[in-house]
């Protein structure tokens, strides 16, 4: 709205009160109720709403890493590994394939998975070999093994 | 000594197969009959893992792919993929620990268009504090096309 003058200023009132209540209606038209049609209930409606989109944002991002971690390990059960063991033996493989990928490729290409899981296991069997050492007794006069005879 | 419970580890022993047998082998077998497969070009659709962008997508050729920035590359330059990260196709996979060579795969794909997106509102407020923020945000957004996925027959 132009006002040309102070006086004139003082005096002037809202002309453009249609297109105010219209901009906060029109992101209410599709709830439920009178508070698509009412503005006095459709301005606290949306007002919730956008505060709530504004919060789910950034759950989003957890909803989904935790639905992909459940798609994962349903997947690796299938094949005959938990899931734990699946992506710490797959990082110490040195594939950094992130849960996403994962999951997706769990879905699409079940052949690829079953490969991705087959070297997971092979890499936790080689990390228990390697856990268990030679096999030999320690050194040293205190961590000595004292063999009884019966 | 007497067996007791800390004899043996909980885990069930496993045989695993001998280190340098199993080179000769992989090296043999399974390296020859994948270049094979390459070379005779016996593969259906291949797909790819790529990390671009600092996302990692799994695409295929004819695929779009949305990018939540700005890329400093005008609309229909073609851009070449080099973080592959998994190639595959029906038969074979070639998994990259963690990336695969250049001379190995090659990822093409073209800009084409470049927008914002849609005016994303943040709202915050907090009841009986008169505290309220409104922005609205339309971050730019770049469009890909894959073109092409292709492997070539240098493994080792």
């Amino acid at each position: 709205m132009v006002v040309l003058s102070a006086a004139r200023w003082v005096r002037s009132r809202l002309s453009d009160r249609f297109w105010r209540v219209q901009e906060v209606l029109k992101n209410a038209r599709h709830f439920r109720g009178r508070k698509n049609r009412c503005y006095k209930l459709a301005v606290r409606s949306v007002r919730r709403a956008f505060v709530r989109s504004t919060k789910a944002r950034k759950e989003k991002k957890r909803f989904l890493r935790a639905l992909w971690i459940t798609r994962i390990e349903a997947a690796s059960l299938e094949h005959g590994l938990k899931y734990p063991a699946f992506i710490s033996n797959l990082l110490k493989s040195q594939v950094e394939l992130n849960r996403k990928v994962l999951a997706d490729l769990a879905i699409y290409e079940p052949k690829t998975f079953k490969s991705l899981a087959a070297l997971a296991q092979r890499r936790r069997q080689e990390g228990f070999l390697a856990a268990l050492g030679d096999g030999k007794e320690p050194e040293g006069i205190f961590s000595r093994i004292v063999h009884q005879h019966y | 000594v007497a067996k007791t419970s800390l004899t043996s580890p909980p885990w069930p022993e496993v045989k695993l197969p001998d280190p340098v047998e199993e080179a000769k082998y992989h090296a043999a077998e399974v390296v020859r009959k994948v270049n094979g497969l390459i070379s005779a070009g016996e593969y259906g659709r291949l797909f790819a893992v790529v990390h671009f962008a600092s996302k990692q997508w799994k695409i295929t050729s004819e695929d779009l792919i949305m990018i939540d920035n700005i890329l400093e590359a005008e609309c229909g330059d073609r851009i070449r993929m080099e973080k592959v990260l998994l190639v595959g196709a029906d038969d074979f996979t070639l998994i990259g620990r963690p990336l695969l060579g250049k001379d190995l795969v090659r990822v093409e794909a073209t800009v084409i268009e470049k927008t914002e997106s849609w005016p994303k509102v943040n709202v915050h407020f907090w009841r009986r504090h008169n505290f309220q923020r409104k922005k609205i945000i339309a971050n730019p957004q770049t469009v890909l096309r894959i073109n092409s996925i292709e492997i070539y027959p240098c493994l080792s």
